[in-house]
């Protein structure tokens, strides 16, 4: 019964939670980069700062600011991110899904790093979560998503270590890899949804950002025509 | 409900106010490039609280009010209700967001408690650029005529006003202090300047904070002295002589206006260049707002003194005495001219040469502390208590810590709020004062100018 709901969820669910995803991610760069372009074509001023824009995007890739602002904070965000991207691509347990699928040659990462990775990853999360929760003003911050989220990832995370290391398990590692299946496939279908959209968009937020500064070269007079206000004492 | 604000406004006509929030947020929106910001930041705001390790604001309140991130969503629970399909879909079936007046009682107070010194930027791993949401929030604030009074007043007599500056200086007293400027700068230091006013033809039209021509004679006359020194093509205009830019603060219609009103000028006196005297705002609207709305190549280059300054010292074409300023002396970054990397190392070029003790505050240059008057606040006097206690706290603790004697502020309004940032904090001993004051005791003066010595100096700037 329960290798019935496992291949459901790693088969027909998965492929519709990646189409989801997939579809969802790329309607948020294709309209993101559209808009890139029509604000850019209507900037007065089109000269972009490209390099300050690249080496600010790479700093954040390169943890360079590590030392000097919430170090712990940052050492957490970058090992959760590091397991979230590198073990659902090339550890074994899933190298077979994009193999299946793909037809093509899948680099692997060795057994003990993937899963020193998840565990890494795991325990940032719910280092991650615990911040969140207990500190008052981190709380005044964060919306339900912003933990729940969290706790998503988590679960995945788990249920996935879990599921390959059936010794470490605490219940069934089949039951188990059904519950990391759902809950991947629930992860998937909400990136696009979510703040885990900035997947996509991080490498041309600073971008965006930066073209906020350039505005178009009549605006101001457009909005005073607009507001009816062209001829108004300041 | 009337609004009430720790600044003072201008009587209000709050008729209707929500509505005519959101129109003029839609003509903003429909008229420029900030929906895509405002698209990515709801996407991908992470909350994660960076923000509010770095704001000096923050810092010191203590307030999640004045968390960066915070005071954005104000606007972005604005714009996700009514601007975006899912907020519209959301109200439909669920209890929505209302904007009321009390939201925009909370707005016109918050957005208004930022600086705007973009140090926040840094610090977002997400690139989310806080200040430039608080600078549309104060534009959508302003259509709808809520800006602080000091503001609008000041703008008011300078796009709308006889005198077209923000000081309302009239053109007879521009020149009049002009004269004393060169007659204090022959009896004090003994040497001449000249401010030449709407020569044809100059490279350079001269735009500082008017308010120098008031305040900061030894800034003023230290422009002059190495213009003057290095022969410089230049003049300012009496038709238009402000550099200040409240547009920058709370409008881009206004921005708009204010540096075409310089475009202009230059245009008039057939120049070339435009010249900004030490001030941060000023420098940053013209150098990055010129080329947006005043013909994109075709608009002149702007140049800041400093840079004019530190040129023509690595050129040879100005002789500064070098160890002259024994003091300890340390160096305000000003956010607008510094956040953008834009000018860092050519005041420490300078004042390296000058000064045998030159110390740094930590964190500097493009990290450096807002002085805590920025984004137009410190020309809000009624937040006084605010803006030195709370927004200048943590730059009040750098100066303390470099034991300087001598804090150079490159730009008008970090001069005033560190003034009173140093009066309000004890630091009596401490003096703010302009790049150029400091130059007006290191200059080398050419044979030219020297007093005795009229016919030679007449010759040197009829040149």
């Amino acid at each position: 019964m329960i290798d019935g709901w496992i291949e459901l969820a790693r088969g027909p669910l998965f492929r519709l939670s990646l189409a989801v995803c997939l579809l969802g991610l790329g309607t948020i760069l294709f309209t993101t980069g559209v808009s890139i372009v029509r604000s850019w074509r209507s900037a007065g001023d089109r000269t972009l700062p490209i390099g300050a824009i690249v080496r600010t995007t790479l700093r954040w890739v390169a943890p360079v600011r590590l030392a000097k602002v919430r170090p712990l904070y940052s050492v957490a965000s970058i090992a959760f991110h590091a397991g979230l991207l590198l073990v659902p691509l090339f550890s074994v347990g899933h190298v077979g899904l994009w193999q299946t699928d793909l037809r093509v040659p899948w680099p692997v990462l060795p057994p003990a790093l993937a899963d020193t990775l998840a565990v890494a990853a795991a325990v940032a999360l719910l280092g991650l979560l615990v911040a969140r929760l207990s500190s008052r003003v981190m709380r005044g911050l964060s919306r339900p998503q912003d933990s729940l989220v969290l706790v998503l990832l988590l679960g995945v995370m788990l249920s996935g270590l879990g599921a390959a290391h059936p010794l470490w398990a605490p219940v069934d590692a089949r039951a188990l890899l059904l519950v990391h299946l759902l809950l991947a496939d629930a992860t998937l279908v909400l990136t696009p949804m979510t703040k885990m959209a900035h997947c996509i968009l991080f490498p041309v937020l600073q971008l965006v950002f930066e073209l906020g500064w350039h505005f178009p070269q009549a605006s101001g007079r457009h909005v005073a025509t607009a507001l009816a206000k062209e001829d108004e004492r300041v | 409900m009337a609004i009430s604000c720790s600044y003072y406004l201008e009587p209000l006509d709050t008729t209707d106010l929500p509505r005519r929030f959101l129109d003029a947020f839609a003509a903003i929106l429909a008229h420029s490039n900030y929906a895509p910001v405002l698209d990515a930041a709801i996407r991908i705001s992470a909350r994660c609280g960076r923000c509010a390790v770095t704001c000096p604001v923050y810092q010191v309140s203590g307030e999640a009010r004045d968390i960066p991130c915070n005071r954005t969503e104000l606007l972005l629970a604005v714009y996700r209700r009514y601007f975006t399909t899912a907020g519209m879909l959301r109200a439909r079936f669920g209890t929505p967001f209302q904007l009321t007046e009390a939201t925009i009682n909370t707005m016109a107070e918050e957005f208004y408690r930022c600086t705007a010194c973009r140090r926040c930027k840094l610090e977002c791993p997400l690139g989310i650029d806080h200040g430039l949401l608080t600078h549309l929030a104060r534009w959508v604030l302003a259509e709808v005529g809520i800006v602080p009074k000091a503001l609008r007043v000041a703008t008011r007599e300078q796009l709308d006003g006889k005198t077209r500056n923000t000081s309302a200086i009239p053109e007879a007293a521009l020149r009049d202090t002009c004269e004393f400027l060169e007659e204090d700068c022959r009896d004090t230091h003994s040497f001449n300047i000249h401010f030449p006013i709407d020569v044809e033809g100059a490279e350079y039209v001269f735009f500082p904070a008017v308010s120098d021509y008031l305040l900061e004679p030894d800034t003023l006359m230290g422009n002059a002295a190495v213009l003057t020194a290095t022969g410089a093509s230049w003049t300012i205009g009496s038709k238009y002589f402000d550099g200040i830019n409240y547009g920058l603060f709370y409008s881009d219609r206004m921005l708009d206006r204010i540096v075409s009103c310089e475009a202009e000028e230059v245009k008039r006196l057939g120049a070339r260049k435009i010249l900004i005297g030490e001030c941060g705002h000023a420098s940053r609207s013209a150098k990055f707002f010129v080329r947006t709305f005043c013909g994109g190549d075709e608009a002149p280059e702007v140049v800041n003194i400093m840079e004019y300054t530190c040129d023509a010292l690595r050129r040879g074409a100005l002789k500064l005495r070098p160890d002259v300023i024994e003091e300890r002396v340390t160096y305000h970054d000003p956010c607008n001219i510094a956040r953008s990397g834009w000018i860092i190392d050519q005041p420490r070029e300078i004042l390296r040469t000058i000064c045998k003790d030159f110390v740094e505050m930590t964190p500097n240059g493009r990290e450096n502390y807002c002085c805590g008057g920025g984004g137009g606040t410190v020309s809000i006097d009624e937040i006084r208590q605010f803006r030195t206690m709370v927004g200048g706290a943590t730059k009040a603790e750098q100066i303390r810590r470099t034991g300087a004697t001598i804090v150079v502020a490159p730009c008008a309004n970090c001069k005033k709020q560190l003034r009173e940032v140093c009066e309000d904090h004890g630091l009596d001993h401490v003096r703010v004062v302009g790049l150029h004051d400091l130059l007006l005791r290191a200059i080398e003066v050419p044979a030219a100018m020297g007093v005795d010595d009229e016919a030679a100096h007449a010759a040197e700037v009829g040149r």
